[in-house]
């Protein structure tokens, strides 16, 4: 279970932490979805007072719609069609490189 | 009187959370309603909950019935003539509360809303995420659950998403996250051979909604059951026998049910269940006739069976019988 927490920036990533804002988990359940759950009050109460947000967790409210998506949610979304697509060129040049073969 | 229901039945915190859960559906209905027909009665009505509740009876043997509780050692008291009519008052106010009808709402409208569509994160997950909004002091009908799709599309979740996640974090007693499967058609014939119907009724109530799909389904279908094999009896002085009297006027097969308050010796509960049924369908035949002339007891019923029923021939039989024990009665 990760847990979205508010918490000094010097303490350790699973150490004692201020409040506990949320929890995400990363296990899909029998009907094939990520539960994850935000005290949106809490959140607001924390974001007002001055509390910054780490990249992972603006990721996840980006992805939530309380945030505008993350750069780098877009970014690796394009790398990631970008791989594909150099991955599915290579394999159709793989597959039609030993037809020509065999056809000669 | 359903006010009172709430803070009874659905527990201390529903006074947060659940509180604006009846008002607001009721509202949203009227609201669907666009034409103002303010003539047509409704469910919460205080003449239709008065008529429903009259021939709902009061049998305190059978709503004080043994449960099975842990096993306790009795008590036993010793009481004047003038304790045991207080307590049995007081018995009488309990069992008024335990017959506080539950709510009949109509199915509520699916949630199709669209925030966001973010195509371009299609293919980065192959699940989709669902977004709950864990404030406690939102009520449940308006707190933020979003679904963030596999194809990128951030839409509102639906009705079962909600009532699944709501389960999850705000767990309510004797509701599970994914109903049991005995709530299926197929299943619920065999408990209902068993004529366990009040005991499932109520499984039904603490599990669902009221105006969810799946409560109208399973209670229409017990109803059905129990009309078509005449098992009235089971429901009466249970706080389901309203709800089941109002589906049926409003389906307006409520011939089994005359019969079966006849052939009991019921007759006030008969005249009752026209008059609401005459109250709902004021347009009717023997709605018209009965206004004219005036017409109450005995005449009542014996218009009505001529005008709106189908088994007139047996009904007019069980009335006959019923009158014929009745002068026997008086003779001798």
């Amino acid at each position: 279970m990760l847990l979205l927490v508010a918490a000094h920036n010097w303490r350790a990533r699973d150490g004692p932490f201020l409040e506990q804002l949320g929890c995400c988990d990363p296990m899909p359940n029998s009907h094939g979805e990520k539960v994850v759950g935000i005290n949106m009050e809490r959140l607001r109460h924390w974001l007002g007072t001055g509390a910054c947000v780490s990249r992972p967790a603006e990721k996840l409210l980006g992805l939530a719609g309380f945030f505008p998506l993350h750069p780098m949610t877009i970014t690796g979304a394009e790398r990631l069609r970008k791989a594909r697509a150099a991955e599915a060129a290579r394999a159709s040049e793989a597959s039609a490189g030993p037809k020509e073969d065999a056809e000669e | 009187m359903v006010g009172g229901l709430r803070r009874g039945l659905w527990g201390r915190r529903g006074l947060s959370q659940a509180t604006g859960s009846e008002a607001e559906a009721e509202a949203g209905e009227r609201e669907a309603r666009n034409t103002p027909d303010v003539s047509k009665p409704r469910f919460t009505d205080e003449a239709v909950q008065s008529l429903l509740y009259k021939m709902t009876g009061l049998n305190l043997e059978k709503i004080f019935r043994p449960l099975k509780q842990k096993c306790k050692p009795a008590t036993y008291k010793t009481m004047t003539d003038a304790q045991l009519e207080e307590a049995t008052e007081k018995a009488i106010e309990e069992a008024k509360n335990k017959l506080k009808m539950p709510p009949v709402l109509s199915e509520r409208e699916p949630i199709n809303d669209v925030l966001a569509e973010d195509r371009l994160l299609e293919g980065t997950e192959t699940v989709k995420y669902v977004f709950t909004d864990l404030t406690y002091s939102t009520p449940h009908r308006e707190r933020f659950i979003v679904v963030r799709e596999p194809s990128g599309v951030l839409r509102k979740a639906s009705w079962e998403e909600r009532d699944r996640m709501i389960q999850i974090f705000f767990p309510r007693e004797g509701r599970k996250v994914i109903p049991p499967p005995m709530f299926k058609e197929k299943n619920l014939v065999q408990v209902l051979h068993q004529d366990r119907h009040e005991d499932i009724l109520n499984l039904c109530i603490s599990q669902f909604e009221p105006d969810s799909a799946d409560y109208i389904r399973v209670h229409h279908q017990i109803y059905d059951d129990i009309d078509k094999t005449a098992k009235y009896d089971l429901l009466r002085s249970t706080r389901h026998f309203g709800g089941m009297v109002w589906y049926l006027v409003n389906k307006k097969t409520t011939d089994g049910l005359l019969m079966d308050m006849i052939q009991r010796d019921l007759l006030d509960d008969a005249t009752s269940l026209i008059s609401l049924y005459h109250m709902v369908h004021p347009e009717c035949q023997s709605a018209k006739e009965a206004k004219e002339q005036e017409l109450h007891g005995v005449d009542l019923i014996k218009v009505f069976i001529k005008t709106e029923s189908q088994k007139e021939g047996y009904i007019e039989l069980a009335l006959q019988a019923y009158q014929e024990t009745l002068t026997n009665s008086e003779a001798s």
